[in-house]
């Protein structure tokens, strides 16, 4: 198991630093960037990278004091916008929410989309099956930003029970709707990965097996049935995973919460290309290193992969 | 992304198990099959009707969906509802422009975006991964640690800075979709390429001196068929998707065309003015046209599983 | 008494296509101690048959008919009862021991479980009978080699594993689905000797299923053939290989390739096996018999004793 674990980290290294230099050979080659003859930016921009990045030198020596500042001291350098402020700044007023928010959403598309997923196999053709399935249908057309105004729209304009949009240091009147127009869509997808999932362990062999033993309904699903059924769940998480992070974009929007993706567009928008680039290298570790998690259970529960 | 990957790979897994397809047999046998289906019956239905709809829809219609109404301009609240009468048949945006029109507009739009997207990373997906799979070794171990990483990068942010940096148009969005919709389509057709590449077919063509290329165009991309036309349906309702989230940012199709992202986007900001038709309209269309989709393209998944036989 | 009795065991299955009669009208009894083997062509039912004994047949399964287990009625028993039986009376070895055993738990678990839940042992209990049951069916090392998870194994000696495990609680019947049919030749016969000597010693009464006549041959008293879903012959094993009753047990013989025979081709018997979903309405294998006649496509032959505890399905002559 532990040499799995190494194995799978010597990939994942290798696999971000690829983006660190892909995102700054992206920013290099930008249009309007500081790199470029076109310098239109404001004169104190423009000090405060060239002495962070010794633009005189050599590229490939500016790589390097480049991924040598991510990886060491996890300095993304200044912002190309706000002469006062670092890209670490940014995200650190950012990324606190969008964790927070997104978290939940996780937890709460993960641990609802696999109940009803084992509910509805359990309760194959029956008709909780079919109105879990239809449900799970329904959400799976409902991507973020469809949700997003839909909720306030009735929570917020009809009943009047929640605010519109706005943070407020993260109490819970502000996170429940973010958190939901965010998780609909991947419970539905989860929940029905699930069920199918379900259904073809509870068809299989060893499950057959098992009853053929004597043992008790309950103890079979528990015991023999719901790590394997697990298992292409698992892999859907990290594509789960990778599109909240995504789809925070539309929640900062839509919500004003002020997270990580609302800086991100913004960036994007204004061309600051240090702090798109940061956003970037911090999006994919994360996403690499989720994706490592997820690999790491697959194997917990599969001995057969190890290998 | 929006895919269940899983149903695809199973019926992979399943195709392939069998023997090499029989001609005909397999797709009139599905035909038959998928016809049995009612919700796919009634999606593909539904679905022709919305593209009758975007065609033909503007012969209905007064108005064009660029052009202003001041009459309603003043006034969104009531001059602007749904009516015969004014011949906004859906009403009129924040703007006074004709929702009608601008909803066809965005259901060309919307619908065009899905297919050429879905199109373009079936075609990618389908001739690297064969590709892949058949050359087998090294080449395949390169190639598809090379979609690993690619994959591991949100690409909602790598498209959002292509836009950004080449500037918005349609052909961008087509295009970014599409390139970076191919991954997983490689990565199955990747695994049907490797169980096909080992029956005996594919020894007796090669046995014959047919040359690598052909044998993937002519033997391999044939009998991985199945599984890319159920793939490709299942992709469409993403690409809309993701084309819509583009568009929701602001950062999609430019003024003043208009897809069903970019209408919902406007008709929830006027949510509060008590001019809801501005945004259930596009989501109506939106919605139905998704679950058409995601209807056939199960159905299709259904219908070519060789196992339910 | 017998210690099985089945009577007039049916099973239908409802599917998309139409209702498939898997088992249709099957009728036999099995002592104590005895072996019966059942044999027949794949689809002919044989397996739908011992799931109907363990109530093991898919949701869209209907069974009817008797199956009495020391004289109670075990067919359709609510699941908690027929959980008292299964393990404790009745057990089944299933035919691809990779798929039977559960690939994400170690065998140790899969052992002990049986013994905790049934004998209401302790973990460390469970665990050291289970050891000593290992040992019984030959697996070297098997104190360390027990926490080894199944596909860690080879096929014969996962098959093994699967013995050990159907004996654990000292069944009466042991019901063997085609046990060998996933294994080699040689590995075959190992397993078909630890099964007989397992008997000889437990005592237990064995239903083997098999489309393999020279495993029956070696090891059963009396043999049932099926063929589409229904009982063609049935009675005591040396006198049916040798004086077989039924045109399809004859056909099934012949078909036997021999060393001692000189020959250019196989003999077989020409046709191929019913379907299922439309099943013939008279005697399922009048399409490819020689001897078959008129009533034969009309009326389905009854299972009768023509001689003692010997039985045939079969309307044409007896050829003495």
């Amino acid at each position: 198991m532990l040499n799995f674990i190494l194995r799978r980290l010597a990939i994942a290294i290798p696999t971000i630093l690829v983006i660190i230099l892909f995102s700054f050979l992206l920013m290099h080659s930008a249009p309007g960037g500081p790199f470029t003859a076109e310098r239109k930016l404001p004169p104190e921009v423009l000090a405060n990278i060239e002495k962070k990045y010794g633009l005189d030198k050599p590229l490939y020596q500016q790589i390097g004091v480049y991924v040598k500042n991510v990886v060491t001291d996890f300095d993304f350098g200044p912002s190309f916008k706000y002469k006062n402020l670092t890209v670490n700044e940014i995200i650190a007023s950012g990324f606190p929410v969008t964790i927070v928010y997104g978290l939940w959403a996780f937890l709460f598309a993960t641990l609802i989309g696999v109940s009803l997923g084992v509910f509805a196999a359990l309760k194959h053709n029956t008709w909780l099956d079919y109105l879990a399935t239809s449900t799970a249908i329904i959400g799976s057309v409902l991507p973020n930003f469809v949700m997003a105004p839909l909720l306030v729209l009735l929570f917020t304009v009809y009943l009047n029970w929640l605010p519109g949009g706005g943070w407020q240091g993260g109490q819970w009147q502000f996170i429940i709707m973010p958190v939901i127009a965010l998780a609909t869509s991947y419970l539905a997808s989860i929940a029905r990965i699930t069920r199918s999932s379900m259904l073809e362990v509870l068809n299989s062999n060893f499950i057959r097996t098992a009853k053929s033993k004597g043992l008790p309904t309950q103890y079979i699903i528990l015991h023999h049935a719901l790590k394997p059924a697990m298992l292409p769940v698992l892999t859907s998480l990290g594509l789960s995973f990778v599109g909240m992070v995504t789809g925070s974009v539309i929640i900062d929007q839509y919500f004003s919460t002020g997270g990580i993706g609302q800086h991100f567009v913004n960036a994007a928008l204004n061309r600051d290309y240090s702090v798109i680039m940061g956003v970037t290298i911090l999006v994919g570790t994360l996403t690499i290193v989720f994706n490592l998690l997820v690999e790491i259970l697959y194997a917990w529960i599969d001995p057969r992969i190890r290998y | 992304m929006y895919v269940d990957n899983k149903k695809v790979q199973d019926l992979a897994d399943n195709l392939s198990d069998s023997n090499e397809i029989e001609g005909r047999s397999l797709w009139q046998d599905a035909r038959h099959r998928f016809f049995k289906n009612k919700a796919a019956l009634v999606s593909l239905i539904t679905l022709s009707l919305i593209v009758l709809f975007a065609l033909v829809g503007p012969q209905f219609s007064p108005w064009d969906y660029e052009e202003i109404d001041w009459d309603a301009m003043g006034d969104i609240q009531t001059m602007g509802a749904p009516s015969f009468s004014s011949g906004h048949y859906f009403g009129t945006d924040d703007l006074g422009r004709d929702l009608y029109s601008r909803v066809i507009q965005g259901t060309q739009i919307s619908l065009m975006v899905g297919l050429i997207g879905s199109f373009i990373a079936v075609v990618v997906g389908t001739l690297y991964g064969a590709v892949a799979g058949y050359l087998g070794g090294r080449i395949d171990s390169a190639m598809m640690r090379t979609v690993d990483i690619l994959m591991a990068i949100p690409f909602m942010f790598v498209l959002i800075l292509l836009m950004v940096m080449f500037g918005r148009s349609i052909y961008m969005i087509f295009i970014g979709i599409g390139l970076l919709s191919w991954l997983e389509m490689s990565r199955i057709i990747r695994g049907q390429t490797l169980s096909l590449k080992n029956k005996e077919f594919i020894e007796a063509a090669i046995a014959t001196g047919v040359k690598p290329f052909t044998i993937v165009t002519r033997h391999i991309v044939p009998n991985v068929l199945g599984i890319v036309v159920v793939y490709a349906t299942l992709l469409v309702p993403g690409m809309i998707m993701t084309e819509s989230f583009i568009s929701f940012l602001g950062l999609g199709v430019q003024e003043p065309q208009t897809s069903w992202g970019a209408l919902i986007n406007e008709g929830a900001r006027t949510i509060q003015n008590g001019t809801l038709w501005q945004l259930l309209f596009p989501l109506f269309f939106f919605i139905t046209t998704l679950l058409s989709f995601f209807f056939i393209g199960d159905g299709l998944r259904d219908a070519l599983d060789p196992k339910d036989r | 008494m017998n210690l099985l009795e089945v009577k007039d065991l049916s099973v239908q299955f409802d599917t998309l296509d139409g209702t498939v009669s898997a088992v249709n009208g099957i009728s036999f009894n099995l002592k104590a101690g005895e072996t019966l083997g059942i044999v027949g062509e794949s689809g002919s039912g044989k397996s739908q048959t011992v799931f109907a004994l363990m109530g093991l047949i898919a949701r869209n399964g209907k069974t009817t008919g008797s199956i009495k287990y020391n004289g109670q009625e075990i067919l359709n028993l609510p699941e908690k009862q027929l959980n008292k039986i299964r393990a404790q009376q009745i057990s089944m070895i299933f035919q691809d021991p990779m798929t039977s055993l559960n690939p994400y738990t170690r065998v140790s678990d899969q052992l002990a479980e049986v013994l905790i839940h049934h004998k209401g042992m302790s973990k460390k209990q469970a665990l050291a009978e289970s050891v000593q049951m290992l040992d019984a069916v030959k697996i070297p090392e098997a104190k360390s080699r027990i926490h080894l998870y199944p596909h860690e194994f080879s096929g014969g000696m996962r098959q093994r594993v699967m013995i050990a495990m159907a004996l654990l609680c000292k069944p009466k019947l042991l019901i063997a689905d085609e046990p060998t049919t996933a294994l080699d030749v040689t590995v075959q016969a190992q397993i078909m000797t630890l099964l007989s000597e397992l008997q000889q010693e437990l005592k237990t009464a064995i239903i083997l299923i098999t489309h393999d006549l020279g495993v029956i041959a070696g090891s059963c008293e009396e043999m049932l053939v099926m063929y589409g879903g229904r009982v063609m012959e049935y009675g005591n094993i040396k006198k049916v290989f040798s004086d077989p009753a039924h045109p399809y047990t004859k056909g099934l013989l012949h078909a036997i390739p021999r060393i001692d025979h000189q020959g250019s081709q196989l003999t077989t018997i020409p046709g191929s096996p019913p379907n299922m979903l439309r099943l013939p309405k008279g005697c399922p294998f009048e399409p490819r018999c020689d001897v078959a006649s008129d009533t034969c496509r009309n009326e389905i032959p009854a299972l009768q004793e023509f001689s003692k505890n010997r039985y045939r399905a079969c309307h044409s002559a007896m050829e003495v």
